[in-house]
């Protein structure tokens, strides 16, 4: 009891002289104390760890990681880096042909769908005259063009008709 | 015999035609201590090899990038001991391990170790580390082991130091709780 109150009065005294100590230090210093005693009686009886390495071990190592880190260096001497952009002309030369070729691009993609919007307007235009006139004046109009044309013969007739009735239209056309 | 200094060592690595002599200096200085960080915290030797030799090739890719703002030393150590973490977590995520079987691995794996002739209390002492969790067994390695101070440990952790010798004071408690118990008296 009296040396607390001697430590308190010479802690007083002490803050009255202006030192200070980090928060909580005297509630850590007990701890640091006893953690250095253990840690100096155990460092008396094992000293070290025990471990142990292969005989002449850490030359070996050292020899090991050289040569790793000289193969490191060949490697990054053998990797030569091209850059891509040597001069301001190639990079220019590169971006208009790029335009040029996208420009080209772009142009015959239109007149290509010109081209088929102009075929299929044919088409339709024709199938529809097709339509309007009449069957029979389609017909005259054949046989007094391909007059010269010759007639199948008997023999093909049958022949048509054999295959006709013979065959499916599927086989017809696989066949094909 | 005198060792180098690390502005020494990168003052040479800065210039190509000295970088593998002063790649050669770092390995002296160094690769005995890295293993031995890496050791203590993997256990396993032809594991640490592999970790080692991984650290120092990192090392020498990004040497040239280094920036002196931090200390040579605490960028190696720090480089070891993310690769000692990946790796035991790696470990864990390979073996469906749940995280407080993890010490039981290295436990076997440290009884088996044919490069490990500790006695009864070294053995007693290596069993109870791996009883810590990861960062306490971290801290009380490079602590009692390596020596290193708390300032140097939280350059390497990014821990506060009051955060490191709270850790630090309840792995050693653990510690000589988990020794009496054994009957290890020191």
């Amino acid at each position: 009891m009296e040396e607390n109150l001697e430590n308190s009065e010479w802690m007083k005294g002490i803050k009255e002289a202006g030192f200070t100590t980090p928060s909580n230090y005297f509630e850590e210093l007990n701890d640091s104390i006893r953690a250095r005693m253990i840690t100096e009686r155990l460092r008396a009886s094992v000293p070290v760890d025990g471990h142990t390495v292969p005989p002449n071990y850490f030359e070996q190592l050292q020899l090991n990681i050289l040569a790793k880190t000289a193969k490191q260096n060949t490697a990054s001497r053998q990797t030569k880096i091209v850059r891509l952009w040597r001069s301001n002309v190639l990079k220019y030369a590169s971006a208009a042909c790029f335009v040029i070729i996208a420009g080209m691009g772009v142009y015959f993609n239109i007149n290509e769908q010109k081209a088929t919007q102009n075929n299929n307007y044919t088409e339709t235009a024709t199938e529809q005259m097709l339509f309007d006139i009449d069957e029979e004046v389609i017909i005259e109009h054949i046989e007094a063009n391909y007059k010269d044309q010759q007639k199948p013969t008997a023999k093909e007739t049958a022949l048509e008709n054999y295959i006709l009735n013979n065959y499916s239209q599927n086989d017809l056309t696989g066949n094909l | 015999m005198k060792q180098v200094e690390d502005s020494e060592i990168l003052e040479k690595f800065s210039n190509i035609k000295t970088r593998d002599e002063a790649f050669n200096l770092l390995l002296n200085k160094y690769q005995q201590k890295i293993y031995w960080h890496i050791r203590r915290l993997v256990i396993d030797h032809d594991d640490t090899d592999d970790l080692v030799q991984d650290v120092f090739i990192k090392v020498w890719k990004n040497l040239e990038n280094f920036r002196s703002d931090s200390q040579l030393y605490t960028w190696i150590y720090r480089i070891a001991t993310n690769e000692s973490i990946t790796f035991l977590n790696k470990q864990k995520q390979r073996n469906n391990t749940p995280l407080d079987e993890v010490s039981g691995e290295l436990e076997e794996t440290l009884v088996a170790s044919s490069y490990f002739d500790g006695d009864k209390i070294q053995m007693k002492l290596q069993k109870a580390l791996l009883k810590l969790p990861e960062k306490q067994r971290l801290i009380f390695n490079m602590k009692y082991f390596d020596d290193l101070k708390y300032e140097e440990i939280a350059a390497i952790t990014g821990t506060s130091v009051g955060a490191l010798k709270a850790s630090f004071h309840i792995a050693v408690k653990k510690i000589e709780t988990f020794m009496l118990n054994e009957d290890i008296t020191f």
